[in-house]
């Protein structure tokens, strides 16, 4: 039944506020920001199109686990990360939010996004990432914190320029 | 009328040669229609019936293994009017290659089979065969040429040869197997910046400065001045050149971030294999950085293939290149050391390209000549090699003449001719 899943209107609401936040603080390259949103078994992830595949026998775009996602922003925070100097302006839609819980205070979300770039450190062009997204968040005393963001990119296995921004 | 000559010097080249639409038709038939080009990796087609569809230059072809267990590649054109006969990256055919036109049947050795109505078509069947280039294969790499004279192909491989047995001897069985998918990366530049870059050590510790700063890597060696850096970059002639990392490495498995306590049962498998002596040294040494003209690049744990598809626009394709007869740990360590280093949110490669791209922006205008003489007067010939300072543009150069020698038997302006095979 759809309605034996269905979550209290308060806790959806929470969910959205954090989807909407994320997606915000990623379109302005505010790395900290972002990464107080990740849990400490954080998965980023992004595969090779819909990503029905096993991780440890196939190719990703990117797969990091949370140190090297650490190591990512790190790198992205020196300013000389050239594929991000300057930023690119960027930014995304959000719909389509479906959430579920997976366990006490754990949700499945799921949403599609649009998001649009602007290359401004190389072709001056407007980028547009089309896809899916499903994050796994957490409750914790600091509030929602994200444990898996999967991007599944429409055209995720095609070729696909620089992405050195967070997705 | 422009000649060739006339752009490449020695030691500086002509910007025209990234930007000319008419240099970039000339390339694709020169150097890739009627020389060697690499297409594949036999791991990608295991079975009869698997294919894989590609471009050499700008020919799109079908690699396909047939029903004896042998792999073939053709042009994945239909011979009636055109249409492409396979759509999609990969797939597996059953029983033969059918067009979704008009339906004509090709068998997997390029036969064409069967055509619907045949009382309207009178003509010969066997005159309507996919067409077919010539191919050969190395260790699994398989190379292809629509040259129905070509050069001979361990004559063009050259030291190729030995780059890429070196690659392969990382496996205790001696071999790779391309299974765990490409990463498309692309680059609104032109193709040949890709290889320039490859291998070019002088840009590391410039472009890369973000990445040093935050891992400590095999790569840290990069930051250190001139006098210290160690290794060197090598031209092995026919536009072949590498960069020589392994001199950074004193221990097995350095080169994947790792080491020997960490895999035992691939160092013992290495062992038996090639004794301890030599396994060691191939275990330190590490997978080349190599590029081997015109579209492969053995980049370490990497195999790459290079695709031009316009004057200002290439895409840079990678798999993880995994070992068989290895734990299936360090494969998938291989996997992720992969996605680290290169494609579109490679830590690396995200800079390069980007790198690439401004530097074909700026080409657009009256761009005149590019300075490649770095270390033009230090570098040293052996054995038919020329070794050069790791931040010596020793090859580039390498690269430019060989080039050179290839298109200078046609000018500039000298229309391609149709082929009407
Ligand atoms: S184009 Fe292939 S059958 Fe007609
Ligand atoms: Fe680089």
């Amino acid at each position: 039944m759809m309605t034996a899943n269905l979550l209290p209107a308060d806790v959806y609401r929470e969910i959205e506020e954090f989807v909407y936040r994320e997606a915000r603080l990623a379109d302005e390259s505010r790395y900290g920001e972002w990464e107080e949103l990740v849990d400490d078994d954080m998965m980023y992830w992004v595969p090779r199109g819909e990503g029905d595949f096993d991780m440890e026998k196939h190719v990703s775009v990117i797969a990091d686990n949370r140190n090297r996602l650490r190591r990512r922003i790190k790198q992205l925070q020196t300013g000389a990360r050239y594929a991000q100097v300057p930023v690119s302006p960027m930014r995304r839609l959000v719909s389509n939010i479906e959430a579920k819980p997976i366990a006490d205070d754990e949700f499945n979300v799921q949403c599609n996004f649009v998001l649009y770039e602007l290359r401004i450190q190389s072709t001056n062009n407007i980028e547009i990432w089309p896809g899916r997204i499903e994050y796994k968040l957490r409750r914790s005393e600091g509030g929602l914190k994200m444990f898996l963001k999967k991007v599944m990119l429409v055209n995720g296995d095609m070729p696909l320029p620089s992405l050195a921004f967070l997705l | 009328m422009t000649s060739f000559a006339s752009l490449i010097e020695p030691d500086r080249i002509h910007g025209s040669l990234y930007t000319d639409a008419a240099i970039f038709s000339r390339e694709m038939k020169v150097i890739f229609r009627d020389g060697w080009a690499f297409v594949g990796h036999e791991s990608e087609i295991p079975e009869p019936g698997d294919y894989i569809t590609r471009t050499i230059g700008s020919e799109p072809v079908l690699f396909l293994r047939n029903k004896d267990g042998e792999v073939r590649v053709f042009s994945n054109r239909c011979t009636h009017r055109g249409n492409r006969l396979c759509h999609e990256g990969r797939g597996k055919l059953r029983g033969g290659i059918m067009c979704t036109y008009h339906g004509w049947a090709f068998s997997f050795d390029g036969d064409l089979l069967a055509v619907p109505y045949e009382g309207g078509f009178t003509k010969a069947k066997e005159n309507y065969s996919l067409r077919q280039p010539k191919m050969a294969s190395h260790r699994g790499f398989v190379f292809a040429t629509y040259n129905p004279d070509p050069e001979d192909f361990y004559d063009y491989l050259g030291y190729g040869k030995d780059l890429i047995d070196k690659s392969v001897s990382m496996s205790p069985v001696g071999k790779i197997r391309l299974d765990s998918g490409w990463v498309k990366h692309l680059f609104k530049a032109n193709w040949k910046m890709l290889p320039e870059n490859q291998t070019d050590g002088y840009h590391a510790n410039h472009v890369h400065k973000s990445f040093l700063k935050v891992f400590s890597s095999q790569y840290d060696e990069l930051k250190t001045n001139e006098e210290k850096r160690v290794g060197s970059v090598v031209d092995w002639g026919n536009g072949h050149a590498s960069i020589e990392v392994s001199e950074r490495y004193d221990g097995p498995l350095q080169w994947l971030g790792s080491n020997e306590e960490r895999y035992p049962e691939y160092v013992k498998a290495m062992n038996e294999a090639y004794g301890e002596n030599e396994a060691r040294k191939l275990m330190t040494e590490g997978p080349p950085h190599a590029y081997i003209f015109p579209n492969l690049f053995l980049g370490e744990a990497n195999i790459v293939i290079i695709e031009p598809v316009a004057p200002d626009l290439s895409v840079q394709h990678h798999s993880p290149m995994l070992l068989e007869g290895v734990p299936e740990g360090l494969n998938a360590r291989i996997i992720r050391q992969s996605e680290g280093a290169l494609g579109p949110s490679g830590l690396l490669l995200a800079d390069d390209s980007v790198i690439s791209e401004q530097q074909q922006i700026a080409l657009q205008g009256k761009s005149g000549w590019l300075e490649i003489s770095r270390g033009v007067d230090r570098e040293r010939l052996e054995d038919g090699k020329r070794i050069g300072h790791v931040s010596d543009e020793t090859t580039n150069r390498g690269f430019w003449q060989h080039y050179l020698a290839k298109m200078n038997r046609s000018s500039v302006e000298t229309p391609v001719e149709p082929e009407l095979v």
